[in-house]
């Protein structure tokens, strides 16, 4: 077997980084890109800027949307993708099981999300333009676990959540939506 | 007992897609042209688009005090659409429910995020870094909220919060309780409500209060016109009125279970057919009044028809399953349990026109006879058939069992218990599914002898689930052989009086030894070992010490037990409608009591054979130290209570009538 191929990776801020094909295919955006252009992903850096499927279409300087993915949220995909490399495609078994325990999270990937919600929120968004499934996954459940149990006021402070409604409608909904506030 | 068996499998094998990889990555891929030509669009105009779509069928009926609301509902009306599973409060029993193509044909339009960033976006992305997901990620983190009160929490974050959460808190209203119910229908009724809510709901399912529900209780939800899936089961009192009411209008009814709704007749079925051009499953299991006239109707307007329970439908006759096998070509899975006029014609067609037919039950329909396999055309095969149920179908022969392996070589659970016809040849025949065999029920098949089930070990070696009850001539030859399928979960053995400790052991032993990987452990769950009157307690405290994942061990009759005062504690009740002497020899343990049992036997061994003197010696050969171990091990695994759907061995002293529960 010949060695694993590398490839260039740019973030939003102009970083290249260099990882194995495999890890780097983790991302189904990158895997299509790959087929799509082939041989030349090899040897120029692919761009990461987080941005609509726009950015793909129309030619790159005309895009002057944020850049989002930048070094350090790159930097941690690819950590979770190399510690994931080896992963077994999800199989239909762990789906029935992921659908009893839907905040589940394996414990290295609980501390690989102990970061700063800003951070936390930068690899969902990273993981949702890359289409990294698992990982995507894995953020929504930390998310979800700092909700539940939760009342509204205390999850508006854990995210910092300006409450925009008048007490008159935080009434009107709660009284509807009555039964669900059992269990 | 009507198997809801393999529900459990079959759902294993159908991927339950998160509306997250559906709807929303594929819409912001760049593959995906709808997105480009969407996000391009400006927000604005984006939303009526939505309000158009999704709101279209019932402007009439919508309630609009609050357009503004209402426009901002859009993005998370259609997100939702994609059908979010609310995993752990899946109280749907239907059976249809684990299918993903049902609860996908609403997916709509994912909503989209802004393109451009303002300075005061900006500023609010600093100060509440969650507010820089999108919506369809920010449904992506409530999808994993398991409780609705979780999800009420949300509503009353914020506004965004709030329209991002109510599609999936009512896509299917919690109805578990008279007064949620209540609640629920007076927010549906509620002109002024602060959302629409009857357009949100997608699933209702009324069968936990199903002893309450009537035609007055349904009416207030005649107006939610976008159900998908509707689960009355048992709900006795219902009648075409209060069904019917439900079915008006509903276009996007997927799913229907009105199991059990003996009153109801053509004529809800007839509502069906003209309104529910969608529909994909039907349950309408001991509906006994229907009849062929609104089934042919269905089959010739439904034509999307995945899967059909007439289990118990009396009237039902090969003019129904005709029309269907003629008019449904997508048919999946078709039950027709006892349905005792449809004959052979019936099943040859359903067989040779539905190419993509997965399941197919037809117990105690014994009309059929070997003619019905016989008939199908000689060159084709049936690739998809994978679950085939001839429980009591008398008439057939050797030559039938034949025919159908020949003809769907892929079969996986094959049924033929108390078809008395059959011999050794037949289970040679099967041994040529080889890898492909899962589960085989050959209950009653009482010509089988040790030759033929040795063979069908060693063919097919993936058998997670055996049944030889009443097998009689079988003998521990047999059972040891059986006892070295790696993946045997349960095993059947009731009445094969012939069986001995040997047996017992054999099936102990098998497992532990270190010929695959050094861990292996026993996977049995379920033995059923009644009236085997030669066990002994001995034998049984092995089988229990080696099978870590047993969570059933059914030996009533077997008088080492069911005399022994100490050891009943641990059994659970009998059922209520069995007579004394039924009562005396029942001794099924099943979940925890198969724990305490176990422990029982291990805490006081010197004491427990007294009452047996010939297993007193025997004692000293048995290792104790391992008997710790696998208790350890037991703990660790964290067994479940038993929440099979089991039909124990119901037997009176006579021996004559018993079944064995289905397989989940």
């Amino acid at each position: 077997m010949a060695e694993m191929q590398k490839i260039k990776l740019m973030s939003s801020d102009s970083a290249e980084i260099t990882v194995d094909r495999d890890v780097a295919e983790r991302s189904v955006l990158i895997k299509n890109m790959m087929e799509d252009i082939g041989e030349q992903a090899m040897t120029e850096a692919i761009p990461i800027p987080n941005v609509s499927s726009q950015y793909l279409v129309k030619p790159l300087q005309e895009t002057n949307l944020p850049p989002q993915v930048n070094e350090a949220v790159l930097n941690k995909v690819i950590e979770w993708c190399v510690h994931h490399k080896g992963d077994p495609p999800a199989t239909n078994d762990d789906d029935a099981d992921s659908r009893k325990k839907t905040t589940d999270i394996e414990e290295w990937d609980q501390k690989f999300m102990q970061v700063d919600q800003e951070m936390l929120f930068e690899i969902i968004l990273a993981a949702n333009y890359l289409d990294i499934k698992a990982l995507l996954d894995v953020g929504c459940k930390t998310v979800a676990n700092m909700i539940k149990g939760k009342s509204p006021e205390e999850i508006r402070k854990t995210f910092n959540i300006q409450n925009d409604f008048t007490p008159e409608e935080e009434d009107q909904i709660r009284r509807e939506n009555e039964w669900a506030e059992d269990r | 007992m009507t198997q809801s068996t393999n529900a459990l499998e079959e759902g294993a094998s159908s991927t339950t897609p998160s509306p997250l990889t559906n709807g929303i990555l594929d819409i912001t891929s760049p593959s995906n042209p709808l997105a480009l030509s969407v996000s391009n669009s400006r927000q604005r105009g984006v939303s009526s688009f939505f309000i158009q779509e999704i709101y279209s069928h019932d402007r009439d009926t919508m309630v609009r005090s609050r357009p503004d609301i209402l426009d901002s509902m859009s993005t998370s009306a259609s997100s939702s659409s994609s059908s979010p599973e609310r995993a752990a409060y899946d109280d749907d029993t239907d059976f249809f429910t684990a299918q993903r193509n049902d609860s996908e044909s609403s997916i709509g339009v994912a909503s989209l995020r802004d393109m451009t960033m303002s300075p005061s976006r900006e500023r609010e992305y600093r100060v509440s870094p969650i507010s820089r997901l999108p919506p369809e990620l920010l449904i992506g983190v409530f999808t994993k909220l398991s409780s609705s009160m979780d999800l009420s929490s949300c509503m009353l974050v914020s506004k965004t919060w709030s329209r991002n959460s109510v599609d999936l808190l009512w896509h299917r209203p919690l109805c578990n309780t008279w007064q949620n119910l209540e609640s629920v229908i007076k927010s549906i009724r509620e002109p002024g409500g602060y959302y629409p809510y009857h357009a949100l709901v997608k699933r209702l399912n009324l069968s936990n209060l199903n002893d309450r529900v009537n035609n007055g209780t349904v009416k207030p939800f005649m107006h939610c016109n976008r159900i998908e899936r509707l689960t009355l089961t048992g709900c006795v009192q219902l009648t075409d009125e209060g069904v019917c009411s439900l079915i008006y209008g509903s276009r996007s009814l997927l799913a229907l279970d009105i199991t059990g709704l003996d009153s109801i007749t053509d004529h809800t079925l007839r509502a069906v057919s003209e309104n529910c051009g969608r529909l994909q499953g039907l349950n309408i299991t001991d509906c006994s009044k229907v009849t062929d006239d609104s089934l042919v109707e269905i089959a010739e307007h439904c034509h999307f028809l995945k899967r059909l329970k007439l289990n118990n439908c009396s009237l039902v006759t090969n003019e129904s399953i005709m029309a269907v096998a003629h008019h449904c070509p997508y048919m999946l899975e078709i039950d027709l349990h006892n349905c005792r006029q449809v004959s052979n014609e019936s099943i040859t067609a359903l067989i040779s026109r539905g190419r993509q037919l997965r399941e197919l039950r037809v117990g105690h329909c014994h009309l059929l006879t070997d003619a019905a396999f016989l008939d199908l055309p000689k060159n084709l095969s049936f690739e998809s058939l994978r679950i085939l149920d001839l429980t009591a179908c008398h008439h057939l022969h050797d030559e039938a069992v034949e025919r159908i392996i020949e003809t769907s070589p892929r079969l996986r659970n094959l049924v033929l218990a108390k078809c008395k016809e059959i011999t050794d040849r037949s289970v040679m025949a099967i041994t040529k599914l080889g890898k492909n065999l899962h589960y085989i029920h050959l209950g009653h098949c009482a010509q089988i002898t040790d030759t033929a089930v040795v063979q069908l070990v060693k063919m097919c070696n993936r058998i997670r689930y055996i049944d030889l009850a009443c097998c009689h001539r079988l003998t521990d030859t047999s059972v040891k052989q059986l006892a070295t399928l790696p993946k045997l979960r349960r095993i059947g053995l009731v009445k094969c009086q012939s069986i001995t400790d040997k047996s017992i052991l054999a099936l102990a032993k098998a497992n532990v030894e270190p010929r695959a990987k050094p861990l292996t452990q026993s996977l049995l769950e379920r033995v059923h070992l009644s009236y085997c009157i030669n066990l002994t307690l001995q034998g049984i405290h092995a089988l229990l010490n080696q099978c870590p994942k047993l969570t059933h061990l059914s030996l009533t009759g077997v008088q080492a037990f069911y005399l022994r005062e100490d050891l009943i504690n641990f059994c659970r009740e009998a059922p209520p409608e069995f007579t004394e002497h039924q009562r005396h020899v029942f001794c099924v343990f099943s979940g925890e009591g198969v724990n305490r049992l176990r422990n029982y036997l291990n805490e006081s061994p010197e004491t427990l054979y007294d009452t047996e003197g010939t297993m007193y010696d025997d004692r000293e050969g048995e290792d104790m130290d391992t008997d710790h171990q696998v208790a350890g091990l037991m703990n660790a695994t964290g067994l479940n209570d038993d929440d099979d759907d089991d039909m124990d061995e119901v037997d009176g002293g006579d021996g004559s009538q018993y079944e064995l529960e289905g397989d989940r």
